[in-house]
Protein backbone atom coordinates (compact mmCIF):
# COMPACT_ATOMS: atom_id res chain seq x y z
CA UNK A 1 0.00 0.00 0.00
CA UNK A 2 1.23 3.60 -1.03
CA UNK A 3 2.64 5.35 2.24
CA UNK A 4 1.29 8.65 0.04
CA UNK A 5 -2.33 7.51 0.84
CA UNK A 6 -2.00 7.85 4.30
CA UNK A 7 -0.25 11.81 4.10
CA UNK A 8 -3.92 12.33 2.08
CA UNK A 9 -5.65 10.77 4.42
CA UNK A 10 -3.87 12.98 6.90
CA UNK A 11 -6.61 15.69 6.77
CA UNK A 12 -9.67 13.09 7.29
CA UNK A 13 -7.74 11.91 10.32
CA UNK A 14 -7.38 15.35 11.23
CA UNK A 15 -11.43 16.12 10.71
CA UNK A 16 -11.75 13.09 12.69
CA UNK A 17 -9.69 14.16 15.73
CA UNK A 18 -11.20 17.45 15.76
CA UNK A 19 -14.90 15.89 15.95
CA UNK A 20 -13.81 14.12 18.88
CA UNK A 21 -12.42 16.61 20.30
CA UNK A 22 -15.23 18.96 20.24
CA UNK A 23 -18.35 17.43 19.71
CA UNK A 24 -17.76 14.62 21.86
CA UNK A 25 -18.01 16.93 24.78
CA UNK A 26 -21.87 17.19 23.62
CA UNK A 27 -22.50 13.73 23.96
CA UNK A 28 -20.94 13.57 27.80
CA UNK A 29 -19.86 16.69 28.28
CA UNK A 30 -22.15 17.77 31.13
CA UNK A 31 -22.20 14.04 32.60
CA UNK A 32 -18.36 14.89 33.35
CA UNK A 33 -18.48 18.28 34.06
CA UNK A 34 -21.16 17.62 36.63
CA UNK A 35 -18.88 14.88 37.75
CA UNK A 36 -22.08 12.75 37.32
CA UNK A 37 -20.01 10.33 35.37
CA UNK A 38 -16.02 9.79 35.01
CA UNK A 39 -14.25 11.27 31.93
CA UNK A 40 -12.95 7.85 31.48
CA UNK A 41 -15.85 5.96 32.10
CA UNK A 42 -17.87 8.16 29.59
CA UNK A 43 -15.02 8.05 27.33
CA UNK A 44 -14.28 4.57 26.88
CA UNK A 45 -17.95 3.80 26.63
CA UNK A 46 -18.60 6.53 23.97
CA UNK A 47 -15.48 5.44 22.06
CA UNK A 48 -16.77 2.04 22.01
CA UNK A 49 -20.21 2.35 20.12
CA UNK A 50 -18.01 5.37 18.36
CA UNK A 51 -16.42 2.85 16.22
CA UNK A 52 -19.48 0.23 16.52
CA UNK A 53 -21.40 2.95 14.82
CA UNK A 54 -19.33 4.12 12.59
CA UNK A 55 -18.17 0.46 11.26
CA UNK A 56 -21.65 -1.27 10.86
CA UNK A 57 -24.26 1.61 10.49
CA UNK A 58 -21.31 4.81 8.70
CA UNK A 59 -22.34 3.46 5.04
CA UNK A 60 -25.26 4.83 4.88
CA UNK A 61 -24.69 8.78 5.03
CA UNK A 62 -21.27 7.83 2.99
CA UNK A 63 -23.25 6.25 0.18
CA UNK A 64 -25.52 9.66 0.09
CA UNK A 65 -22.19 12.27 -0.04
CA UNK A 66 -20.89 10.03 -2.74
CA UNK A 67 -24.32 10.33 -4.72
CA UNK A 68 -23.56 13.79 -4.40
CA UNK A 69 -19.90 13.77 -6.03
CA UNK A 70 -17.79 10.77 -6.29
CA UNK A 71 -14.29 12.01 -4.93
CA UNK A 72 -12.63 9.38 -6.95
CA UNK A 73 -8.70 10.70 -6.74
CA UNK A 74 -7.17 10.47 -3.35
CA UNK A 75 -5.32 13.98 -4.00
CA UNK A 76 -8.79 15.18 -4.81
CA UNK A 77 -9.89 13.58 -1.19
CA UNK A 78 -7.66 15.06 0.71
CA UNK A 79 -8.07 18.51 -0.36
CA UNK A 80 -12.09 18.17 0.14
CA UNK A 81 -11.18 17.26 3.53
CA UNK A 82 -8.68 19.79 4.29
CA UNK A 83 -11.00 22.34 2.41
CA UNK A 84 -13.71 21.37 4.97
CA UNK A 85 -11.67 21.36 8.37
CA UNK A 86 -9.69 24.78 7.29
CA UNK A 87 -13.14 26.51 6.54
CA UNK A 88 -14.43 25.15 10.34
CA UNK A 89 -11.09 26.18 12.02
CA UNK A 90 -11.66 29.67 10.19
CA UNK A 91 -15.38 29.51 11.10
CA UNK A 92 -14.95 28.75 14.61
CA UNK A 93 -12.08 31.02 15.04
CA UNK A 94 -14.91 33.73 13.79
CA UNK A 95 -17.28 32.39 16.20
CA UNK A 96 -19.12 31.39 13.74
CA UNK A 97 -21.40 28.11 14.27
CA UNK A 98 -20.06 25.77 12.03
CA UNK A 99 -20.53 22.37 10.83
CA UNK A 100 -18.25 19.79 9.60
CA UNK A 101 -20.89 18.12 7.16
CA UNK A 102 -21.56 21.55 5.80
CA UNK A 103 -18.11 22.00 5.33
CA UNK A 104 -17.62 18.63 3.66
CA UNK A 105 -20.68 18.84 1.47
CA UNK A 106 -19.39 22.21 0.28
CA UNK A 107 -15.71 20.95 -0.41
CA UNK A 108 -17.65 18.05 -2.77
CA UNK A 109 -19.21 20.79 -4.45
CA UNK A 110 -16.10 22.26 -5.00
CA UNK A 111 -14.24 19.34 -6.28
CA UNK A 112 -17.46 18.58 -8.84
CA UNK A 113 -16.94 21.74 -10.43
CA UNK A 114 -13.22 21.91 -10.32
CA UNK A 115 -13.35 18.40 -12.23
CA UNK A 116 -16.28 19.14 -13.92
CA UNK A 117 -18.55 16.22 -12.94
CA UNK A 118 -22.02 16.70 -12.64
CA UNK A 119 -23.50 17.78 -8.87
CA UNK A 120 -26.72 15.43 -8.71
CA UNK A 121 -29.07 18.75 -7.38
CA UNK A 122 -31.70 16.09 -6.31
CA UNK A 123 -29.02 14.89 -3.62
CA UNK A 124 -27.92 18.26 -2.82
CA UNK A 125 -31.86 19.55 -1.69
CA UNK A 126 -32.00 16.39 0.31
CA UNK A 127 -29.00 17.01 2.05
CA UNK A 128 -29.59 20.63 2.46
CA UNK A 129 -33.28 19.98 3.66
CA UNK A 130 -32.38 17.46 6.10
CA UNK A 131 -30.11 20.54 7.58
CA UNK A 132 -32.92 22.93 8.46
CA UNK A 133 -34.62 19.95 9.46
CA UNK A 134 -32.12 18.56 11.76
CA UNK A 135 -32.49 21.21 14.20
CA UNK A 136 -36.19 21.53 13.99
CA UNK A 137 -37.10 17.73 14.43
CA UNK A 138 -34.19 17.69 17.39
CA UNK A 139 -36.70 20.77 19.22
CA UNK A 140 -39.77 18.71 18.63
CA UNK A 141 -38.01 15.52 20.03
CA UNK A 142 -36.88 17.87 22.78
CA UNK A 143 -40.70 18.92 23.55
CA UNK A 144 -42.11 15.66 23.85
CA UNK A 145 -38.92 14.09 26.01
CA UNK A 146 -39.12 17.31 28.23
CA UNK A 147 -42.89 16.97 28.94
CA UNK A 148 -42.55 13.07 29.34
CA UNK A 149 -39.84 13.02 31.78
CA UNK A 150 -41.10 16.16 33.51
CA UNK A 151 -44.93 14.13 34.01
CA UNK A 152 -43.12 10.62 34.89
CA UNK A 153 -40.64 12.81 37.83
CA UNK A 154 -44.11 14.52 39.17
CA UNK A 155 -46.22 11.28 39.29
CA UNK A 156 -43.65 8.75 40.29
CA UNK A 157 -42.50 10.74 43.39
CA UNK A 158 -39.28 9.42 43.07
CA UNK A 159 -36.85 10.09 45.84
CA UNK A 160 -33.93 12.65 44.89
CA UNK A 161 -31.64 10.46 45.46
CA UNK A 162 -33.27 7.52 43.43
CA UNK A 163 -33.67 10.11 40.34
CA UNK A 164 -29.82 10.68 40.67
CA UNK A 165 -29.14 7.06 40.26
CA UNK A 166 -31.42 6.67 37.50
CA UNK A 167 -29.86 9.35 35.89
CA UNK A 168 -26.26 7.90 36.41
CA UNK A 169 -27.72 5.18 34.61
CA UNK A 170 -28.71 6.95 31.86
CA UNK A 171 -26.02 9.17 31.13
CA UNK A 172 -24.24 6.57 31.06
CA UNK A 173 -26.51 4.44 28.60
CA UNK A 174 -26.47 8.20 26.62
CA UNK A 175 -23.27 8.25 26.47
CA UNK A 176 -23.15 4.55 24.27
CA UNK A 177 -26.04 6.04 21.97
CA UNK A 178 -24.60 9.04 21.47
CA UNK A 179 -21.29 7.53 20.44
CA UNK A 180 -22.95 5.44 18.15
CA UNK A 181 -25.26 8.26 16.75
CA UNK A 182 -22.27 9.91 15.93
CA UNK A 183 -19.90 7.46 14.68
CA UNK A 184 -22.73 6.34 12.44
CA UNK A 185 -23.63 10.03 11.40
CA UNK A 186 -20.61 11.50 11.18
CA UNK A 187 -18.16 9.25 10.11
CA UNK A 188 -19.23 10.03 6.90
CA UNK A 189 -17.96 13.48 6.94
CA UNK A 190 -14.16 12.33 7.90
CA UNK A 191 -13.87 9.63 5.16
CA UNK A 192 -16.78 9.14 3.16
CA UNK A 193 -14.59 11.50 0.60
CA UNK A 194 -11.96 8.85 0.80
CA UNK A 195 -14.18 5.81 0.00
CA UNK A 196 -13.87 5.67 -3.68
CA UNK A 197 -10.11 6.07 -3.40
CA UNK A 198 -9.46 3.66 -0.87
CA UNK A 199 -6.39 1.30 -1.59
CA UNK A 200 -8.08 -1.36 1.48
CA UNK A 201 -9.08 -4.60 0.16
CA UNK A 202 -11.92 -6.16 1.39
CA UNK A 203 -11.00 -9.12 4.15
CA UNK A 204 -12.73 -12.43 4.61
CA UNK A 205 -12.14 -13.36 8.49
CA UNK A 206 -13.32 -16.60 10.13
CA UNK A 207 -16.43 -16.51 8.23
CA UNK A 208 -16.88 -12.37 9.21
CA UNK A 209 -16.53 -10.21 5.63
CA UNK A 210 -15.10 -6.85 6.36
CA UNK A 211 -14.98 -4.53 3.76
CA UNK A 212 -12.92 -2.04 2.75
CA UNK A 213 -14.84 1.10 3.62
CA UNK A 214 -15.37 -0.22 6.72
CA UNK A 215 -12.03 -0.60 7.45
CA UNK A 216 -11.86 3.03 6.19
CA UNK A 217 -14.63 4.36 8.76
CA UNK A 218 -12.31 2.36 11.09
CA UNK A 219 -9.19 4.24 11.10
CA UNK A 220 -11.41 7.59 11.04
CA UNK A 221 -13.55 6.11 14.38
CA UNK A 222 -9.81 5.50 15.71
CA UNK A 223 -9.33 9.53 15.08
CA UNK A 224 -12.31 10.75 16.53
CA UNK A 225 -11.63 8.20 19.92
CA UNK A 226 -7.62 9.89 19.61
CA UNK A 227 -9.17 13.39 19.56
CA UNK A 228 -11.82 12.52 22.48
CA UNK A 229 -8.96 11.19 24.67
CA UNK A 230 -6.07 13.64 23.68
CA UNK A 231 -8.70 17.08 23.94
CA UNK A 232 -12.18 16.50 25.01
CA UNK A 233 -11.31 16.96 28.71
CA UNK A 234 -9.42 19.89 28.07
CA UNK A 235 -12.67 21.64 26.17
CA UNK A 236 -15.13 20.16 28.91
CA UNK A 237 -12.92 21.41 31.36
CA UNK A 238 -12.03 25.32 29.86
CA UNK A 239 -13.94 25.96 27.20
CA UNK A 240 -17.11 24.57 28.03
CA UNK A 241 -20.12 24.66 25.57
CA UNK A 242 -23.74 25.49 25.72
CA UNK A 243 -25.00 22.69 27.83
CA UNK A 244 -22.04 22.88 30.78
CA UNK A 245 -24.96 25.75 32.62
CA UNK A 246 -27.99 23.32 32.66
CA UNK A 247 -29.04 20.54 35.10
CA UNK A 248 -27.88 17.05 34.22
CA UNK A 249 -31.72 16.04 33.43
CA UNK A 250 -32.39 18.95 31.33
CA UNK A 251 -28.43 18.22 29.16
CA UNK A 252 -29.85 14.24 29.12
CA UNK A 253 -32.55 15.13 27.68
CA UNK A 254 -30.62 17.44 24.78
CA UNK A 255 -28.25 14.85 24.10
CA UNK A 256 -30.98 12.40 23.73
CA UNK A 257 -32.62 14.46 21.20
CA UNK A 258 -29.70 15.46 19.62
CA UNK A 259 -28.71 11.44 19.21
CA UNK A 260 -31.68 10.48 18.29
CA UNK A 261 -32.11 12.78 15.55
CA UNK A 262 -28.61 11.92 14.36
CA UNK A 263 -29.68 8.26 14.41
CA UNK A 264 -32.41 8.71 12.68
CA UNK A 265 -30.61 10.48 9.76
CA UNK A 266 -28.05 7.14 9.54
CA UNK A 267 -29.90 4.31 10.28
CA UNK A 268 -30.82 2.06 7.62
CA UNK A 269 -33.21 0.06 9.18
CA UNK A 270 -35.61 3.07 10.05
CA UNK A 271 -35.71 4.20 6.72
CA UNK A 272 -36.55 0.88 5.66
CA UNK A 273 -39.24 0.59 8.37
CA UNK A 274 -40.46 4.17 7.97
CA UNK A 275 -40.84 2.75 3.75
CA UNK A 276 -42.47 -0.35 4.90
CA UNK A 277 -44.99 1.52 6.70
CA UNK A 278 -45.75 4.09 4.12
CA UNK A 279 -44.07 6.91 5.90
CA UNK A 280 -42.05 9.37 4.36
CA UNK A 281 -38.40 8.09 5.26
CA UNK A 282 -35.62 10.16 6.50
CA UNK A 283 -33.17 10.65 3.88
CA UNK A 284 -29.82 9.26 5.29
CA UNK A 285 -27.57 12.68 5.74
CA UNK A 286 -24.97 13.64 7.78
CA UNK A 287 -26.12 16.19 9.82
CA UNK A 288 -24.44 19.04 12.20
CA UNK A 289 -24.78 17.64 15.69
CA UNK A 290 -24.13 20.91 17.65
CA UNK A 291 -27.51 22.27 15.48
CA UNK A 292 -29.17 19.73 16.37
CA UNK A 293 -28.29 20.45 20.20
CA UNK A 294 -29.22 24.06 19.29
CA UNK A 295 -32.32 22.82 18.01
CA UNK A 296 -33.22 20.87 21.26
CA UNK A 297 -32.22 23.91 23.26
CA UNK A 298 -34.83 26.12 21.95
CA UNK A 299 -37.01 23.18 21.90
CA UNK A 300 -36.99 22.85 25.89
CA UNK A 301 -37.20 27.02 26.00
CA UNK A 302 -40.40 26.48 24.15
CA UNK A 303 -41.73 23.92 26.29
CA UNK A 304 -40.69 25.92 29.12
CA UNK A 305 -43.19 28.32 27.91
CA UNK A 306 -39.75 30.86 27.05
CA UNK A 307 -41.18 33.18 24.32
CA UNK A 308 -37.44 35.06 23.98
CA UNK A 309 -36.48 32.52 21.19
CA UNK A 310 -32.57 33.61 20.29
CA UNK A 311 -32.83 34.73 16.97
CA UNK A 312 -29.10 35.76 16.93
CA UNK A 313 -28.44 32.15 17.14
CA UNK A 314 -30.80 30.95 15.01
CA UNK A 315 -29.43 33.69 12.36
CA UNK A 316 -26.17 32.70 12.72
CA UNK A 317 -27.28 28.89 11.94
CA UNK A 318 -28.93 29.94 8.77
CA UNK A 319 -25.56 31.88 7.52
CA UNK A 320 -23.80 28.54 8.91
CA UNK A 321 -25.99 26.81 6.24
CA UNK A 322 -25.14 29.33 3.28
CA UNK A 323 -21.80 30.90 4.23
CA UNK A 324 -19.80 27.25 5.43
CA UNK A 325 -20.53 25.28 2.30
CA UNK A 326 -19.89 28.24 -0.53
CA UNK A 327 -16.33 29.24 1.34
CA UNK A 328 -15.31 25.22 1.44
CA UNK A 329 -16.11 25.24 -2.27
CA UNK A 330 -14.45 28.19 -2.92
CA UNK A 331 -11.39 26.70 -0.95
CA UNK A 332 -11.39 23.69 -1.99
CA UNK A 333 -11.59 24.74 -5.94
CA UNK A 334 -8.97 26.96 -5.74
CA UNK A 335 -6.71 24.81 -3.19
CA UNK A 336 -7.56 21.58 -6.19
CA UNK A 337 -5.82 24.10 -9.00
CA UNK A 338 -2.72 24.15 -7.08
CA UNK A 339 -2.45 20.46 -6.33
CA UNK A 340 -2.98 19.89 -9.68
CA UNK A 341 -0.81 22.50 -11.43
CA UNK A 342 1.99 23.12 -8.77
CA UNK A 343 1.93 20.04 -7.07
CA UNK A 344 1.46 18.11 -9.86
CA UNK A 345 -1.10 15.51 -8.45
CA UNK A 346 -3.62 13.95 -9.69
CA UNK A 347 -7.20 15.58 -8.33
CA UNK A 348 -9.37 13.23 -10.45
CA UNK A 349 -9.74 10.84 -12.43
CA UNK B 1 -23.28 -2.89 34.49
CA UNK B 2 -24.99 -4.94 37.17
CA UNK B 3 -22.77 -4.14 39.70
CA UNK B 4 -22.72 -0.34 39.10
CA UNK B 5 -26.31 -0.45 39.24
CA UNK B 6 -26.60 -2.67 42.54
CA UNK B 7 -24.18 -0.51 44.41
CA UNK B 8 -25.49 2.94 42.94
CA UNK B 9 -28.89 1.82 44.52
CA UNK B 10 -27.64 0.70 47.72
CA UNK B 11 -25.74 3.80 48.58
CA UNK B 12 -29.10 5.95 47.77
CA UNK B 13 -31.19 3.71 49.45
CA UNK B 14 -29.39 3.98 52.62
CA UNK B 15 -28.60 7.79 52.26
CA UNK B 16 -32.82 7.95 51.77
CA UNK B 17 -33.24 6.43 54.98
CA UNK B 18 -30.72 8.31 56.60
CA UNK B 19 -32.49 12.14 55.65
CA UNK B 20 -35.96 10.42 56.68
CA UNK B 21 -34.60 9.62 60.12
CA UNK B 22 -33.25 12.97 59.57
CA UNK B 23 -36.72 14.45 59.01
CA UNK B 24 -38.17 12.44 61.77
CA UNK B 25 -36.15 13.64 64.34
CA UNK B 26 -36.78 17.39 63.72
CA UNK B 27 -40.49 16.23 64.29
CA UNK B 28 -39.46 13.82 67.62
CA UNK B 29 -37.72 17.48 68.86
CA UNK B 30 -40.63 19.68 68.01
CA UNK B 31 -43.33 17.37 69.68
CA UNK B 32 -40.71 16.81 72.77
CA UNK B 33 -40.26 20.16 73.14
CA UNK B 34 -44.22 21.00 73.56
CA UNK B 35 -43.88 18.26 75.96
CA UNK B 36 -41.62 19.95 78.12
CA UNK B 37 -42.53 23.20 77.82
CA UNK B 38 -46.11 21.76 79.50
CA UNK B 39 -44.33 19.59 81.81
CA UNK B 40 -42.42 21.89 82.71
CA UNK B 41 -46.07 24.38 83.31
CA UNK B 42 -47.44 21.71 85.26
CA UNK B 43 -44.69 20.27 86.95
CA UNK B 44 -41.75 23.01 87.26
CA UNK B 45 -38.67 21.60 87.41
CA UNK B 46 -39.80 17.89 88.00
CA UNK B 47 -38.01 14.67 87.09
CA UNK B 48 -40.29 14.04 84.49
CA UNK B 49 -39.17 17.60 83.04
CA UNK B 50 -35.26 16.63 83.63
CA UNK B 51 -36.37 13.39 81.42
CA UNK B 52 -38.09 15.09 78.83
CA UNK B 53 -35.33 17.54 78.37
CA UNK B 54 -32.50 14.87 78.32
CA UNK B 55 -34.82 13.36 75.46
CA UNK B 56 -34.35 16.11 73.35
CA UNK B 57 -30.73 16.77 74.12
CA UNK B 58 -30.50 12.76 72.99
CA UNK B 59 -32.72 13.94 69.65
CA UNK B 60 -30.25 16.36 69.36
CA UNK B 61 -27.10 14.16 69.76
CA UNK B 62 -28.58 11.90 67.10
CA UNK B 63 -29.24 14.69 64.62
CA UNK B 64 -26.20 16.13 64.97
CA UNK B 65 -24.39 12.62 63.94
CA UNK B 66 -27.19 12.20 61.13
CA UNK B 67 -26.22 15.29 59.99
CA UNK B 68 -22.30 14.27 59.39
CA UNK B 69 -23.21 11.35 57.77
CA UNK B 70 -25.35 12.33 55.16
CA UNK B 71 -22.99 15.48 54.75
CA UNK B 72 -20.14 12.78 54.48
CA UNK B 73 -21.86 9.97 51.95
CA UNK B 74 -23.35 12.57 50.02
CA UNK B 75 -19.29 13.51 49.28
CA UNK B 76 -17.72 10.71 49.55
CA UNK B 77 -20.57 9.27 47.14
CA UNK B 78 -20.56 11.85 45.12
CA UNK B 79 -24.44 12.11 45.35
CA UNK B 80 -26.42 14.76 43.51
CA UNK B 81 -23.75 17.14 42.63
CA UNK B 82 -25.86 19.75 41.07
CA UNK B 83 -28.10 19.79 44.03
CA UNK B 84 -25.83 18.64 46.80
CA UNK B 85 -24.63 22.38 48.04
CA UNK B 86 -28.40 22.52 48.56
CA UNK B 87 -29.21 19.66 50.53
CA UNK B 88 -26.44 19.87 52.81
CA UNK B 89 -27.95 23.81 53.50
CA UNK B 90 -30.87 22.21 53.70
CA UNK B 91 -30.18 19.63 56.21
CA UNK B 92 -27.89 22.23 57.96
CA UNK B 93 -30.85 24.66 59.06
CA UNK B 94 -32.78 21.94 59.64
CA UNK B 95 -30.69 20.77 62.62
CA UNK B 96 -30.44 24.41 63.50
CA UNK B 97 -34.03 24.34 63.88
CA UNK B 98 -33.40 20.98 66.02
CA UNK B 99 -30.69 22.83 68.52
CA UNK B 100 -33.17 25.77 68.94
CA UNK B 101 -35.44 23.25 70.27
CA UNK B 102 -33.18 22.01 72.72
CA UNK B 103 -31.33 24.81 73.79
CA UNK B 104 -34.66 26.86 74.55
CA UNK B 105 -35.84 23.81 76.87
CA UNK B 106 -32.58 24.02 78.47
CA UNK B 107 -33.27 27.34 79.23
CA UNK B 108 -36.03 26.76 81.06
CA UNK B 109 -34.61 24.65 83.57
CA UNK B 110 -31.31 26.71 84.20
CA UNK B 111 -33.68 29.84 84.39
CA UNK B 112 -36.46 28.18 86.49
CA UNK B 113 -38.85 31.37 84.81
CA UNK B 114 -42.08 31.46 87.50
CA UNK B 115 -45.04 31.74 85.64
CA UNK B 116 -48.60 32.81 86.85
CA UNK B 117 -50.99 30.34 85.52
CA UNK B 118 -52.85 33.13 83.70
CA UNK B 119 -50.44 32.95 81.01
CA UNK B 120 -50.44 29.13 80.56
CA UNK B 121 -52.38 28.59 78.41
CA UNK B 122 -51.65 31.17 76.04
CA UNK B 123 -47.65 30.30 75.87
CA UNK B 124 -49.07 26.58 75.32
CA UNK B 125 -50.67 28.25 72.31
CA UNK B 126 -47.46 29.57 71.43
CA UNK B 127 -45.36 26.73 71.95
CA UNK B 128 -47.93 24.50 69.34
CA UNK B 129 -47.67 27.26 66.98
CA UNK B 130 -43.95 26.95 66.96
CA UNK B 131 -43.85 23.73 67.31
CA UNK B 132 -46.19 22.78 64.16
CA UNK B 133 -44.35 25.51 62.31
CA UNK B 134 -41.28 22.80 62.31
CA UNK B 135 -43.16 20.05 61.69
CA UNK B 136 -44.41 21.57 58.66
CA UNK B 137 -41.17 22.92 57.83
CA UNK B 138 -39.79 18.91 58.21
CA UNK B 139 -42.91 18.02 55.37
CA UNK B 140 -42.57 20.45 53.59
CA UNK B 141 -38.34 19.82 53.41
CA UNK B 142 -39.14 15.59 53.12
CA UNK B 143 -41.34 16.66 50.25
CA UNK B 144 -38.54 18.20 48.75
CA UNK B 145 -36.90 14.89 48.01
CA UNK B 146 -40.62 12.69 46.84
CA UNK B 147 -42.96 15.26 46.16
CA UNK B 148 -41.73 18.65 45.51
CA UNK B 149 -45.68 20.28 43.97
CA UNK B 150 -46.36 19.90 47.87
CA UNK B 151 -43.52 22.09 49.43
CA UNK B 152 -45.33 25.03 48.13
CA UNK B 153 -48.68 23.75 50.38
CA UNK B 154 -46.42 23.34 53.67
CA UNK B 155 -44.38 26.02 53.26
CA UNK B 156 -47.82 28.05 53.25
CA UNK B 157 -48.94 26.51 56.60
CA UNK B 158 -45.08 27.96 57.95
CA UNK B 159 -45.79 31.30 57.11
CA UNK B 160 -48.89 31.32 58.46
CA UNK B 161 -47.62 29.95 61.60
CA UNK B 162 -44.59 31.94 61.47
CA UNK B 163 -47.16 34.92 61.73
CA UNK B 164 -49.54 32.99 64.53
CA UNK B 165 -46.63 33.06 66.52
CA UNK B 166 -45.54 36.26 66.02
CA UNK B 167 -48.89 37.64 67.10
CA UNK B 168 -49.56 35.07 70.42
CA UNK B 169 -45.84 36.40 71.45
CA UNK B 170 -46.44 39.88 71.18
CA UNK B 171 -50.23 39.85 73.27
CA UNK B 172 -48.17 37.71 75.22
CA UNK B 173 -45.20 40.29 76.16
CA UNK B 174 -47.90 43.10 76.56
CA UNK B 175 -49.82 41.10 78.84
CA UNK B 176 -46.43 40.70 80.59
CA UNK B 177 -45.63 44.04 80.88
CA UNK B 178 -49.17 45.20 82.02
CA UNK B 179 -49.12 43.45 85.10
CA UNK B 180 -47.59 43.79 88.67
CA UNK B 181 -44.80 41.11 88.26
CA UNK B 182 -41.14 42.54 89.37
CA UNK B 183 -39.50 44.01 86.12
CA UNK B 184 -36.67 41.16 86.05
CA UNK B 185 -39.25 38.46 85.79
CA UNK B 186 -40.44 40.73 82.76
CA UNK B 187 -38.24 41.02 80.80
CA UNK B 188 -36.84 37.12 81.38
CA UNK B 189 -40.25 36.01 80.44
CA UNK B 190 -39.89 37.81 77.61
CA UNK B 191 -36.75 36.76 76.50
CA UNK B 192 -38.12 33.47 76.60
CA UNK B 193 -40.94 34.04 74.66
CA UNK B 194 -38.64 35.95 71.73
CA UNK B 195 -36.15 32.60 72.21
CA UNK B 196 -39.68 30.46 71.51
CA UNK B 197 -40.88 32.54 69.16
CA UNK B 198 -37.30 32.66 67.03
CA UNK B 199 -37.53 28.99 66.18
CA UNK B 200 -40.54 29.68 64.45
CA UNK B 201 -38.77 32.67 62.63
CA UNK B 202 -35.55 30.01 61.96
CA UNK B 203 -38.20 27.30 60.40
CA UNK B 204 -39.58 30.72 57.87
CA UNK B 205 -36.20 31.46 56.56
CA UNK B 206 -35.19 27.80 56.14
CA UNK B 207 -38.72 27.61 54.05
CA UNK B 208 -37.38 30.65 52.50
CA UNK B 209 -34.54 28.83 51.24
CA UNK B 210 -36.27 25.68 50.76
CA UNK B 211 -38.45 26.82 47.76
CA UNK B 212 -35.51 28.49 46.06
CA UNK B 213 -34.08 25.08 46.06
CA UNK B 214 -37.28 23.77 44.85
CA UNK B 215 -37.21 26.01 42.11
CA UNK B 216 -33.52 25.02 41.05
CA UNK B 217 -34.71 21.38 41.68
CA UNK B 218 -37.56 21.42 38.87
CA UNK B 219 -36.72 20.63 35.52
Amino acid sequence: MDLLFFFFLSSGLFLGWSLGANDAANIFGTAVGSKMLKFKTAAATSCLFIVIGAVFAGGGTSATLNSLGSVNAIAGAFMVALSAALTVYWMVSSGLLVSTSQAIVGGIIGWNLYSGYDTDIHTLYTIVSSWVLCPLLSGFIAIIVYVLIKNILHFSHLHLLRQDSYLRIGLWLLAAFGGYALGANNIANVMGVFVESSPFKNIYLNGYYISNTQILFFLGAIAICVGIFTYSYKAIKTVGNNLMSMTPTIAWIIVFSQSLVLFAFSSQGLQASLKDLGLPSIPLVPVSSSQAVIGAIIGIGIAKGGRNISWNTITKIIIGWIATPLISAAICFISLFFLENVFQQKVYM
Amino acid sequence: MFGIKISLFAGAKTLETKIDSFHDNVIDAAMTFNKSIATYLQEGRSEDFKKTNKQLRQIEHDADQLRRDIENRLYVQNLIPDLRADVLELVENLDKVINRFDEVSYQFYIERPEIPEIYHTRIMTLVTQVTECAENLSIASRSFFRNFSLVRDYSQKVYFLEHESDLSSGHLKESIFDSDMPLANKLQLSTLFDEIENIADLAEDCVDELLIFTIKRDI
